[in-house]
This record gives structure tokens, sequence and C-alpha cells, in this order.
């Protein structure tokens, strides 16, 4: 067995699998070490992919040439643009996905990429020289060196389940734990902490009466997460709708003294966006109903997810209340809801490239940075290679900014908050909003990601050559004059103002109820046959020009706001010994040591006034 | 973070009582500034010139400017120096024509880092000028924990927390669409923006009564010659509690007397007294009295009733407001010329005195106390006092006024949303910043997420 490589990662989860695969790809020889190589790219949780603000992630993975959107898009068995009522700018895809299938494709992926070995194994301690990682210690291979070690262990380290007041040991249900690691971590002086999360219980499909459910498909014209991707045909499996009652709530409220939530059993941390069934009903005591959908956990399931009942009370209690449920009467489970606790190493620690401020070479990435869900878990993965990667080329990180991306965000939240929680993506996190499209994913990131060998030269070529498409039609669009009579049908047509006299094209788009489609007959037919081919481009140039002075606006606030944002603060300022900032700041910014001012700005209760001594004292 | 780009204005002489003030412009655009503000073109480096400077096309005074060109100069950036009569007035004016001009008020400390920046600073002078920078900043922060300890304070907080509760709701819609909550119709959002919005008026409004108090009330008495204003001048000197030292702000050429009442100063401004000036055309005395009358918080307006509206005419106010139009000479003068002016002013806020006998003076004072009790704000614990304060409420209803026209324009919610978290920004350079955790905390805590 080989036991030397340059980079390993530690865990098969969404992250792990990201960080694999890019290592490999950008030439590294890399091993991943799972603790089961059946179970890669898990869905622990519910059989989805996308979502608000999380769909405009898996866009950003895919424009950098991640896999998860691929992998989305051909396991996908039911898509959805949410917030298709709102602006564009929160437009995010969602998809039901097939979960054993998505585990089934990415391992296939990872196991057919050259440059990968995959080891069932455990990591347990980390070999250090000269505060550099060298090597990992395993449970059965002994130690296997490295240059850079990035672990993404998810929910496994010391991971502990819990289902009313019975706990057993495990990262997930019937997987075991692993143990070790955090340990070793925290010998090594990374602190560590524990956050906790659930998820409801899988119920067999032949014990639900559908017809007192309501139905709910997919969008008709399903569109692909990937850019990549063409010749779209996914499938459109329905999910079903129904809702908890008072009888509901009142018996799982006989359940409380047996809660490991409510009985303090449970220490660590839960999010509050993904709360619990019972939590609901005691923070929202007035509620008398709450949705509960129905979700197949895979093409032609015989399981499915009892979406909003995530539970960790006591099994009798959960299925006694389930079948409290429209056309959950005869409900039988197959696995119970769950509550797990498990370790997570607060961001702060942790370098905007996601190596660790206290250890060279050493990575961390995923849910044990304090996150929740895939796609934040993906794109910390992949972050984490990309930067591994670069450091050991000895080439620029890539650090992306908050201006052009929500992974840029994503991370620089983590750092600088300081998450109480597992920390979601939210497009309200992002400042920039109307920059960050999940339509433009590909337009902000596909230049930084060819340049770090990532994204593959012909998808790249694509996007420069749709780009440069979207430049001529626009410029086109706002230099042609258009006449009354040329226009006026049209205006007409769509119970529009009429014109008296000519105008440019763009004015007429900016109309809330004008399309491209509606004024492409103005536009030169080869390029709108062009425009054709490319996924969506019709639709980003409208937005682009409706929404033209806005976007404009936020471009002036990214540059206002650039000035400081870069610049670099050295690790050895002791900011407890400057005097002449807040007591406040100096613990904060002690506490969490940024490496830039623009982080520095953005740590709470470090005041503007902080930030120009910082830059008084950085100019010495 | 402030960038360094930017044209920054402060008053670089301690504020209060003195002759003369220097209000000091740095950054690249403090010499077209100053160029605009005095329809001069040029100003040569370090050399004082002598001209006027304009407030809406009025003359506001006669000022000093000193240029210093960069990197020669106090900052090692463009510097303008203008000197000007120390009155309060002025100098706000001054720094207010300049922000409308593209500069904007410097933060404490921020000249001093300037130099330092530009390496106009011994380096060892760093940690001294970043203590200073620091003192400054504790000073303005115990300030603003007064202010937040007392009524105004926790007034605005509320106005922080109903923006707050607005954009939560409108970030709920956004974020958590795939929820099953009832979400606010725009026009119930676009009600409590309204009002927001009137309470921040109100909040704005409060500064200027804020000022009448802490400042006094300037009350010019205006009118041709011969009318009565020195009289009328002794005589309040006379029946009221005059004030006997100079008040803060004083300029030094108006002969200004005090006198409290109703808990409040009236400075008067004696105009008559320019005619002793070297001002010997006629034109030039009404264009000084021009300039009173735009400083003015109340006017006294007042006429021989035994003279012809000619006489009178062209020293009236444009603005009759806040006018008190006073019919002098009641002991000599007879009914029917009474009459005559009485109907002329019908519509005005009159009175009839004799500034000789004293006849009226009280009831005039009294009018006086009231026209300012009026502006007193509903509550009167609710006063902001600090220009800062004012400016970045003005920015907040600014910004509303955005959101209000994008909700009126049916542009969707993250449009909306973006101007209202401008708002808060500029609403919380009061009180502390807000940051999306705390919108987030909002949301959670009033809605039930999570499926
Ligand atoms: N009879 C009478 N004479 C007055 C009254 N007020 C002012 N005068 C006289 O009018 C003349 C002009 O007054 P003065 O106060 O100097 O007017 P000014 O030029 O407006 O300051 C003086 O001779 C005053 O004595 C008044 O109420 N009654």
């Amino acid at each position: 067995m080989k036991t030397d490589y340059e980079i390993i990662v530690v865990g098969g989860g969404h992250a792990g699998a990201e960080a694999c695969l890019a290592s490999a790809r950008l030439g590294h020889s890399t091993l991943l070490i799972t603790l089961d190589k059946t179970n890669i790219s898990r869905m622990s949780c519910n059989p989805a992919i996308g979502g608000l603000a999380k769909g405009h992630l898996v866009a950003e993975i895919d424009a950098l040439g991640g896999e998860m959107a691929k992998i989305a898009d051909s396991t996908g068995i039911q898509f959805k643009m949410l917030n298709q009522s709102k602006g564009p700018s929160v437009w995010s895809p969602r998809a039901q996905s097939d979960k054993i299938e998505y585990s089934k494709q990415m391992t296939a992926v990872i196991n057919q990429q050259p440059n990968l070995d995959v080891l069932e194994d455990c990591g347990t301690d980390i070999i250090l020289e000269n505060n550099k990682i060298i090597a990992i210690n395993t449970k059965n291979s002994g130690n296997i060196s490295c240059k850079a070690l990035i672990i993404t262990a998810g929910t496994f380290l010391n991971g502990k389940i819990f289902i009313g007041t019975e706990t057993q040991t495990g990262g997930r249900i019937g997987e075991q734990a692993a143990y070790g690691l955090t340990e070793s971590l925290n010998s090594h002086g990374i602190i560590s902490g524990r956050l906790k999360t659930g998820t409801p219980a899988r119920i067999e499909k032949d014990s639900i009466d559908f017809t007192k459910t309501t139905i709910q498909y997919g969008d008709k014209n399903p569109a692909p997460f990937s850019f990549q991707t063409t010749d779209f045909h996914p499938p459109n499996v329905p999910c079903y709708l129904t809702h908890t009652n008072t009888r509901t709530h009142s018996i799982l409220e006989r359940g409380f003294d047996e809660s490991p939530l409510f009985t303090g059993v449970i220490k660590g941390v839960g999010p509050r966006y993904c709360p619990s069934i019972e939590d609901k009903i005691v923070r929202f005591k007035d509620r008398t109903a709450h949705h509960i959908f129905l979700e197949p956990e895979w093409y032609n399931a015989n399981q499915y997810y009892v979406n909003g009942f995530s539970s960790s009370l006591p099994k009798d209690i959960q299925l006694a209340a389930i079948h409290t449920i429209p056309g959950l009467e005869n409900a039988e489970f197959i696995i119970p809801g769950y509550a797990i606790e498990y370790d997570f190493f607060p961001s702060r620690q942790i370098y905007s490239t996601m190596e660790t401020k206290q250890i060279s070479g050493l990575y961390l990435a995923g849910q044990i940075n304090g996150t929740s869900g895939y796609e934040e878990a993906a794109a910390l993965g992949l972050m984490a290679a990309i930067n591994a990667s670069a450091k050991i080329k000895q080439i620029e990180p890539l650090i992306l900014k908050r201006s052009e991306s929500y992974i840029g965000v994503l991370i620089d939240d983590l750092i600088t908050k300081d998450p109480k929680e597992p920390y979601r993506m939210f497009t309200s996190s992002a400042e920039y909003r109307l920059l960050l499209r999940y339509d433009t994913a590909d337009r902000r990131l596909s230049e930084k990601a060819f340049q770090h060998g990532l994204l593959p030269e012909r998808f790249y070529l694509t996007v420069k050559s749709k780009e440069k498409l979207r430049h001529t039609l626009i410029e086109y669009i706002q230099k042609t004059n258009i006449s009354p009579t040329d226009i006026n049908p049209i205006l007409e047509s769509k119970k529009e103002s009429l014109l008296k006299s000519g105008v440019i094209l763009s004015k007429i788009l900016k109309r809330p109820s004008i399309t491209f489609d509606d004024i492409s007959c103005f536009l030169p037919q080869n390029l709108v046959d062009e425009c054709s081919k490319h996924q969506n481009l019709k639709n980003i140039i409208e937005v682009d020009i409706k929404y033209e002075g806005y976007i404009k606006r936020n471009l002036s606030q990214v540059k206002s706001l650039a000035n400081n944002e870069n610049k670099k603060i050295p690790s050895s300022l002791d900011f407890r010994k400057i005097t002449s900032i807040t007591k406040e700041a100096q613990e904060k910014l002690f506490k969490i040591k940024p490496e830039t001012i623009g982080q520095a700005s953005r740590i709470p209760g470090v005041k503007p006034s902080d930030i120009t001594t910082l830059l008084i004292l950085l100019s010495k | 973070m402030a960038s360094q780009a930017n044209t920054i204005v402060a008053l670089s002489t301690a504020p209060g009582f003195g002759a003369i003030a220097v209000v000091r412009l740095t950054g690249p655009i403090s010499l077209s500034i100053i160029s605009t503000l005095t329809n001069k073109k040029a100003f040569k480096p370090r050399l004082a010139t002598f001209t006027k400077i304009f407030y809406k096309t009025n003359h506001l005074d006669d000022i000093i400017v000193t240029y210093f060109k960069a990197p020669e100069s106090y900052t090692g950036e463009d510097v303008v120096e203008i000197s000007c009569h120390g009155s309060q007035y002025i100098i706000e004016r001054i720094i207010e024509l300049c922000i409308n001009e593209g500069a904007r008020n410097a933060e404490p400390g921020e000249f001093t880092k300037r130099a330092f920046l530009n390496g106009k600073m011994d380096l060892s002078q760093a940690e001294g000028v970043a203590d200073i920078i620091h003192t400054q900043t504790q000073a303005a922060h115990l300030a603003s924990t007064n202010l937040l300890d007392g009524h105004t304070g926790i007034f605005i907080k509320k106005c922080q927390k109903q923006l707050i509760d607005i954009i939560s709701l409108l970030e709920l819609e956004l974020d958590f669409s795939d929820q099953e909550i009832d979400f606010t119709p725009k026009s119930k959002i676009e009600n409590q923006l309204v009002d927001l919005q009137n309470t921040l008026q109100m909040l704005i409004q409060s500064f200027n009564y804020g000022k009448l108090v802490k400042e006094g009330i300037r009350v010019p008495i205006i009118g041709p010659p011969n009318s009565g204003k020195s009289s009328l001048l002794n005589a309040f000197l006379q029946e009221e509690r005059v004030i006997v030292s100079p008040t803060a702000g004083t300029t030094r050429d108006s002969i200004e007397e005090s006198f409290r009442r109703g808990g409040y100063q009236f400075r008067l401004i004696d105009t008559a007294g320019l005619r002793q000036t070297t001002d010997s055309v006629e034109q030039k005395g009404i264009e000084r009295t021009n300039k009173y009358i735009q400083q003015a918080d109340l006017i006294l307006f007042i006429i021989d009733p035994s003279k012809p509206v000619s006489d009178f005419q062209k020293y009236l106010p444009n603005n009759l407001d806040d006018t008190i139009i006073i019919l002098n000479k009641i002991d000599i003068i007879s009914e029917s010329q009474l009459n005559n002016k009485q109907k002329y002013f019908k519509n005005f806020n009159t009175i009839t005195i004799s500034a000789k006998t004293h006849n009226g003076i009280h009831r005039l004072a009294d009018k006086m106390v009231n026209h300012i009790k009026v502006k007193r704000p509903k509550n009167e614990n609710i006063i902001i006092t600090r220009k800062r304060h004012k400016y970045s409420l003005i920015n907040t209803k600014q910004s509303l006024e955005h959101a209000l026209f994008s909700i009126k324009d049916n542009q969707p919610s993250e449009i909306i949303v973006m101007d209202l978290r401008i708002a808060l920004d500029s609403l919380s350079e009061i009180l502390g910043k807000v940051y999306n955790d705390d919108i987030l905390n909002n949301i959670f805590k009033n809605f039930c997420i999570g499926k």
C-alpha cells in the first residue's frame, strides 16, 4: 500500500468528495480516507440539493469546477426554481435527489479519477514537525505521510445519537463514530466545541395514504444547476403535503420530560432555522398546525422523508404523534427521527484559505467548520483543496470576495462572526445580493477557476464566448433607437403605454412586462440565434438590463469599500497590547486574529475608530 | 471604512465663543469646492485671499481663504482653510455648503490620521496619534452613551427596532419563502415606512428646536429707518430680564442684547446699528438686512404706520411665517392710519405697541414666547442636539424615501431592502452597528421557521 501522498482528505461526505476530486484534478497524488467506502457522499438528512441561497452555492461550486451540480443534475428527480415571484437575484434552484444514485455516481467519479486513492480506515492522530503537518496516523494502516491534510469529518467526530432517553454513539444512524482526531487536534492547541442537529423519521411508502395529502410536482420546464449540463430531461417525481394538528402537538408534549433537548442532555447548540417539531410547538404555542412534506428518498422509493418532523423524542411518542397526521395514520417507521451531537472547530481558527492558523498544512472543511448543509460543506471542501494545492504549488491562494460570491460570504462570515449555531447560507447575508445571482456564477468565477486549473478549458471557453455574446447584445440594446411605429404594436399587445417619439431599446426592455423575446425582432437575427443556444442567456440579458441602475449602485458600493479591504494584518500583531483601541475590540481581535483590515472591520464589536487606529499602527 | 480619497470638512478651532473661526477642508476636491463656493477660479498656494462666500445666492460672510497644495500641507493632501466670523450660524452654513459640494463631515481625529498616513508625522508619534483618536472617540462614545440612556436614545432605538422589523419582514419573504408563513403585503410595509419617515422628520425638526433652546433665539429687529428699532430694543432692555454676558457665537458686527422669558433666551439683534458702519448706500443696508433675515429664528418687523407702504415694502422679508409685524407708535398715530396698515397685514401676525411708552412690550414678549413654544416637539424630552445625529437622521430618511419609491415602482423586495439597509446603516451611526445576524435573530424570534 502507498503510504505517501501530497494531499490526504479525511472523511468522504460532501466536503470530502469535492476536496479529494479537486486535489486530484489539480495534479496532486491524493488519498481519501473514509470509514465506509459504500457511504461516500451520502445525504444524511433530506433528499434534496439546493434551495434558497444554497442553490447559489451549488452554481458557484459548478463554476469553480466542482462536482456537486453535475451529479445533482443527473440524479435529481424533481426540479423547482424557488422564489420566482421575487426579484431575480434571489431565484434559486432546488432539486429532490435520488440519494442512493447521488452517492453511487459520486463514488464512481471518485473511483475513476486518476491520482486519487480511497482507503477505508479511520484517521486518529495528526503528526507534525515544526508545527507543520507531515502525516496522519490511522487506526489500521499506520502513518501515511502528506504535505497537506484536509479534515472533512462531518458529524462523525465523537458523534452521539439521541432518541428520547436512549443514546448511542455514531456519526449517522447505523454508522460508527470517529474517535481520536478531535483529541489529537486539541492537544495541538485547536479548540473544539459541540453542535447539534437533527433529522426526521423515514417511513414506509406503503404505509402512507397519499389520498389524504396534497400532491406537489416540480417545474414543468426544469432548469439544471450546472452551466455545463445540456440535454436536460429529469423526471418529475412528486412530494406530498400534509400537516400536524393539536392532537399531534399534545402527544408530543407528553414526551417532553424524556426529550434530550429539553432535559439538557444535549449540550450542543442546534440550528434555529431547522428546529425540531418539539421546539416549534414550544416556541410557537399558538400555531395549531405545521406543514409536513413527504419526500421520496430516491426514484421509486419505498422510503419517505418526513420533512418538518425532525425530532429526538422517544420512538413511541414520535410514532404516536405521526399517526395523528392525515395520511400517516398507519405509518411505519423505517428509521425514527433522531438528534446528533458532534465536534466542530470554531472557524475563527482558520484563515480564509481554510488552513488552520495554528498548524501549517492542516485544513478544516465542511460541517466541522460549524456549518450545516451539503452545499455549504461541498463549497468549503472545494475551497480547502484548491488552497491546499495552491500552497503546495506555491501560487497565490484563491480567496473569494464577499462581493463576488456566496462562498466568499460564507467563509468570511464563518471566520469573523464566530457563529453560535450551525451556519447556513442565507441570501440576506450577502450585502451585494444583486451582484450574486445564481445565473451569473460562471461569469463571476470561471476565470479564476480556470487560472487555478480546475475548470477545463473547453468550459472556460464556452463561458467566454457566452460573455462576449452577452456584451455585444447588451451594447446593441443600449445603443439602438426604435421608432414609435415599430414598437407601439408590441407595446399595445402588452397593454403598455405607447410612445410618441423614438427611444433606445434598453428603455423598452426596462419596462416590467417587456421580455427579451418581445424585442428580439429588433436585434440581429444571427446573434439572437446564437443566444438561444446558451442556457438561459436571454433571461440573463433581460435581467442585466432591467436592473442595470441598481447593479451599478451595488458596484459603486463595493468600490467605495475596497480601499483597505485587503490590507494585511501581520499575524505577529498582538492586539492586546494596543491600548488605543476599545477593550472590546482588543478582546475580539485577539480572539479572531483577522488576516485583513476588511475582516477586522466586520467583527461585531470592532468600531470604525478601532480600524482607523489599526491602519495607523500598520503603517508604522 | 472611510475611503482615503474622500474630501472631509471640519471646524478646526474650538467651537464656542470666538471672533474668528477656521473651517478646514482636506482631500482631492478641496480646491474645487472652495472655488465653487466663492465663484473664484484660482487660489494661489499659501496666499491668504479675502473673498465673499455665498449661501443660496446670498452673501453669507466675508472670509479669508488659504490654500495649501499637496503635499505641502498639514495632511499632505490639498488643504483649504476658511477663516470666517465665529458665529455658529455661519460656521454651520459653511460646513453645510462644503458637504453639498461633495465633502463629508470628518470623523474624530481624521485630519491627524491623514497627516500620519501621508507621512506628515514622525513615526514615533504614531502611538500618540492613535491615542488622540482614541480619546476623541471615547468622548464621542460617552456623549452617545449619555444619549442612549436618555429619552431620545430610547426613542431612536425604537425607530431602529421598527426599521429592523420592516427589513426582517422583507428578508423573511426572500430567505424563507419556502416556509409556511403569511407574508406582509407591500402596502402595509409602505405605511410603516411612511410612519417611520414622519417620526424621523419630527426628530430632525427637534434639532432645530433643540438648537433654539440651547443657543438662544436669534431675533433681528428689521424695519425702515426711524420706524423705532432702537427704541424697541431699549424698551425690551428696560422691561425684560437682560442677560449681560455676551452669547456664544455673537458676530462682531451686530449689536446684540439678550433677555430671558418663558424659559427661552431671545437674542435681539439691532440692525439699526448697521447704519453707523461705513455702508452709506441704502442698497447695501438692505443686503445686510437680508443676511440677518436668513439667520433669524424669529423676525420682528417694525413699521411706523403713519408712513406709506413704499416706506417699508423693500425691507419686508420674503417669508413672513416667522415674522411678527409690529405697528409702532400707537401713542401718536391716528386710528385710520392704524386701520389702514392693519388691513394691509390682515393675514399676518401683527401687534400694536408704542416703543416709547412701552405700551404692549410685555404682550409682544409673550407673543414671541408663544411663537417658539408652538415649535416644541410633541414630547419635549425627545430632542436631538448633535449635528452629527441630525445628518444621520437626514440620510436615514433619504434612504427610506428611495425605498418608498421602489415600492411604488413595484420593484422586488431585495431592491427595497437595499435602500432600507443603507437607511439602517445611517441610523446605526447613532446607536452602533446592526449585523445581519441581528436581523436573522429577529426573524427566528418572531416567525416559525424550519420544516
Ligand atoms: N411717539 C413715538 N415715537 C417713537 C416711537 N418709537 C420710536 N419713536 C421715535 O422715532 C424716532 C426713530 O426711532 P429709532 O428707534 O431711532 O428708529 P430706528 O431708526 O428704527 O432705530 C425717534 O425719534 C424715536 O424717539 C413710539 O412708539 N412713539
